[in-house]
């Protein structure tokens, strides 16, 4: 992995009579989407607050493009962008203002230009001139997101940034965040609504009150967790293929009459050579697929209780 | 960073601008000019008015203009701005702001000159109506100028007051409240005239004296101050504690604006704010005794009042001042615990450094130091009364910070009601059992009365009030252990929260 942009290391945030983050160690590298994936409760949005600075810290460091939040706040506040979960916008102040009042603030070159571009990319440039509160909850999402992206920080912190979009709003947050993901950004992005994550996060971690479960890429949970639900389609041989499956002690096997579903608890190599024995037996074989970076299965197996 | 580029002060401005400001300044301007037609009115026919001349007619109208400046500038801004922060943080636009490059410095002037501006122009149009009037009237060169300066230093004081207060309270007619009690708090203290601090602070007495001819019935509010004997003007006595105060509400709104999760007052801060109010309170009604309290006291001049009761004023003011800032100062139990937690655990020891415990003791300290100053010509008489004086501040500010704590510790969020409760049976139903049995003695048990019965009443039985101090005193200890065992509790459950490996 290159130099992690944003670096968390046994981080503890405590609350009276909780703990509300405990022990957490993470990174995110420039060109990760990090899903922090938990329960209400979990610490997902304490732990986002105190990355930011905003929730006081027990114990432990965090260090965005190397800079310490204990030591170099204000350093720190130029390369990190955080949205909230919920949209705190000026009611009485129009759009382009709003983000004007940031662009003063975080003395963003171009200003002008930049607002309008931010403007386009979360689709509100017909927006513009209208008051905050006359904006939708999505569209003051968007706003907020608007206002994350506008000094261009490195590091992103995204507290359920889709809780309040349409469905087409969550697809171009989609197209946003893997904009954000090739152009090299750390993103750290938390939900309770997997399938949201699935499909741009490179990484995950989950969260359980307070203490993280696991942590890894989609790929390497998949493994750890041992689950690797594969579906199968075949054209022909389907009774023979059956018969390798059970030979091979796959588990939970469904079978229907032209594909199988079943759980894989074999490394890579194990899949690649029951695949092998299927082909070279005959099954003509028109779909092979697994469902192990479905975070949904991730989550589920990881062992956190509560799932949304 | 200039004022007029301060993004958070733009965004005020078109804030106060897209709410309207012409209605506002519309209204100032009918209430400057009825009360200018008045005075021209007059001028014109004074045969229709009960004005003795121009000039007592001006001073009443322009009295009305600075009547209503004070009421729109200093507490309608003072609301406004707490009320600003206070839905600022509610709506989470205030971290939102904190989480940008911005100095905290350019985040709190940014709301406490750019919140107000609606109230600021209203203000400023009443001025200029004012001023105006004092030239129709002819009235002295110096009431104008200096009567603005005032209203403007104590805006502006009372500004930073108001952030703080959004800074620290949740609901956003927390201001007003706060507002409403603190100008009831004033109003004993107008009685007073020159010899109550509060009367500087809130420059009532600045403002007062600017009016003022001299004459018998005004003499307590002509004339300067003294300190410990010593003429002082009014205007720079109120504009010199404005702007010591103000520097420390700066420093107190900076860092809570820099590190949100930092007390609102250090500690040397607190105590520096105690002793300078304390100090000057003692200093204005030091020229009453010269350092002889308790001899016969030795005044050119009579005021309205009776000088007599000043002592005892000062002593319950010095209480209610010392429990505002116990209050204020007192670290919350929990943040006391995550701090056990960061040193990897805590002793008792570490505890009372931090609580409000050893603050309580430096204020009473600084408290008894200043009033020893009244005693300074007559200690060798009248030594027990400042001994019994000391002590129930000591007794007070110990038995506060030890239920304040207590409570905390024990009732949590039900804690100010029991803090309440406890301080009613130990201060007030003494009284009021006094007062349904009509028994004097039981009066003399409420733990404020010791040390105002010792200053206020020269033929008090001092053998007794010393007994009841020290029935105080056990009370405090019984206090300090239960507090004691209270903290050892919740260090125990620090103690058992596993460590976490660094």
């Amino acid at each position: 992995m290159s130099n992690p942009l944003l670096a968390i290391e046994h981080l503890r945030v405590d609350f009276p009579e909780v703990v509300a983050v405990n022990d957490l160690t993470l990174t995110v590298a420039a060109g990760e989407v990090c899903g922090l994936i938990g329960p209400n409760g979990a610490g997902k949005t304490t732990t986002m607050r105190a990355i930011s600075g905003l929730q006081e810290c027990t114990r432990g460091s965090v260090r965005v493009n190397g800079h310490e939040l204990a030591s170099e706040p204000d350093e720190l506040k130029r390369q990190l962008g955080f949205m909230p979960d919920f949209c705190p916008t000026y009611d009485q102040l129009t759009a382009s203002e709003f983000l004007d009042h940031f662009a003063r603030a975080y003395d963003v070159p171009n200003r002008a230009r930049r607002i309008d571009e931010c403007l386009e990319l979360t689709w509100l440039t017909e927006k513009t001139n209208s008051l905050c509160e006359e904006l939708s909850r999505g569209m003051k999402q968007r706003l907020v997101l608007a206002k994350t992206l506008l000094p261009d920080p490195k590091v992103l912190l995204l507290d359920e940034p889709a809780s309040g979009l349409d469905p087409l709003g969550r697809i171009e947050l989609r197209k946003i965040l893997l904009q954000l993901r090739e152009s090299g950004k750390a993103v750290l992005i938390s939900s309770h609504i997997l399938t949201e994550l699935s499909g741009f996060c490179n990484t995950a971690a989950i969260m359980e009150r307070g203490r993280l479960v696991t942590f890894g890429t989609i790929a390497e949970l998949g493994q750890k967790m041992g689950l690797r639900r594969m579906s199968v389609k075949w054209r022909a041989e389907g009774e023979k293929a059956l018969e390798i499956l059970k030979a091979a002690n796959v588990k939970n096997l469904e079978a229907g009459n032209l594909g199988a579903t079943f759980d894989f608890d074999g490394d890579n190599d194990a899949l690649d050579e029951l695949l092998k024995t299927l082909v070279v037996q005959g099954v003509r074989i028109s779909e092979w697929r697994g469902s192990g970076d479905d975070l949904e299965q991730i989550f589920l197996q990881s062992g956190a209780k509560e799932l949304m | 960073m200039k004022l007029f580029d301060n993004p958070i002060f733009i965004t005020q401005k078109r804030l106060a601008h897209r709410a309207g400001v012409l209605a506002p300044i519309l209204i100032s301007a009918l209430i400057g000019l009825s009360l200018l037609a008045g005075l021209i009115a007059y001028l014109a026919d004074p045969g229709d008015f009960g004005f003795r001349s121009p000039q007592e007619a001006g001073k009443i109208f322009y009295g009305w203009i600075i009547g209503v400046e004070i009421l729109m500038l200093v507490i309608g801004g003072f609301s406004k701005i707490s009320r600003t922060l206070a839905e600022e943080r509610k709506a989470g636009l205030w971290d939102s702001n904190c989480l940008t490059p911005l100095k905290p410095a350019q985040i709190v002037s940014g709301y406490w000159l750019g919140s107000p501006l609606r109230e600021f122009y209203m203000a400023a149009v009443l001025a200029g109506t004012g001023l105006v009037i004092c030239a129709l009237a002819r009235l002295p060169l110096a009431l104008w100028p200096g009567t603005q300066i005032l209203i403007f230093s104590t805006a502006l004081f009372f500004g930073l007051l108001a952030s703080l207060v959004g800074m620290a309270f949740q609901k956003p007619q927390s201001g007003i409240l706060i507002i409403g009690a603190l100008f009831i708090f004033c109003m004993p203290s107008l009685a007073f005239s020159r010899f109550a601090v509060i009367n500087f602070l809130v420059p009532i007495y600045g403002i007062v004296n600017f009016f003022s001819d001299g004459n018998y019935s005004d003499r307590d509010w002509s004339g300067w101050p003294e300190i410990f004997g010593v003429s002082v003007p009014p205007i720079l006595l109120s504009l010199g504690l404005q702007l010591v105060l103000g520097i420390f509400l700066w420093r107190a709104a900076i860092r809570k604006t820099a590190n949100p999760f930092q007390p609102l007052l250090l500690r040397w801060e607190a105590i520096a704010i105690f002793a300078l109010l304390i100090v000057s309170q003692q200093a204005l009604i030091w020229n009453i005794w010269h350092g002889g309290f308790g001899l016969a006291h030795i005044r050119e001049y009579q005021n309205n009042f009776d000088e007599g009761s000043l002592p005892a004023i000062t002593h319950g003011g010095t209480i209610l001042l010392g429990v505002l800032i116990l209050a204020f100062a007192s670290p919350l139990p929990e943040r006391v615990r995550v701090e056990a937690l960061r040193a990897g655990g805590g002793n008792l020891q570490m505890i009372f450094s931090r609580s409000a415990v050893s603050l309580a003791l430096a204020l009473a300290a600084v408290a008894a130091v200043a009033s020893l100053t009244q005693f300074i010509s007559s200690f060798s008489d009248e030594g027990i009364v400042w001994l019994i004086t000391a002590a129930n501040l000591f007794i007070f500010f110990l038995m506060f910070s030890l239920l304040l704590e207590l409570c905390r510790l024990r009732f949590k969020r039900r804690a100010l009601g029991f803090v309440a409760l406890w301080l009613f049976v130990l201060c007030v139903l003494p009284l009021i059992l006094a007062l349904v049995f009509s028994n004097e003695a039981l009066a003399k048990l409420s733990f404020l009365a010791p040390g105002v019965i010792a200053v206020s009443d020269s033929g008090a039985d001092l053998k007794f009030l010393s007994g009841v101090t020290l029935a105080h005193f056990g009370v405090v200890v019984l206090l300090f252990l239960a507090w004691r065992q209270q903290w050892k509790l919740l260090l125990d459950r620090t103690a058992s929260v596993p460590p976490v490996q660094n």
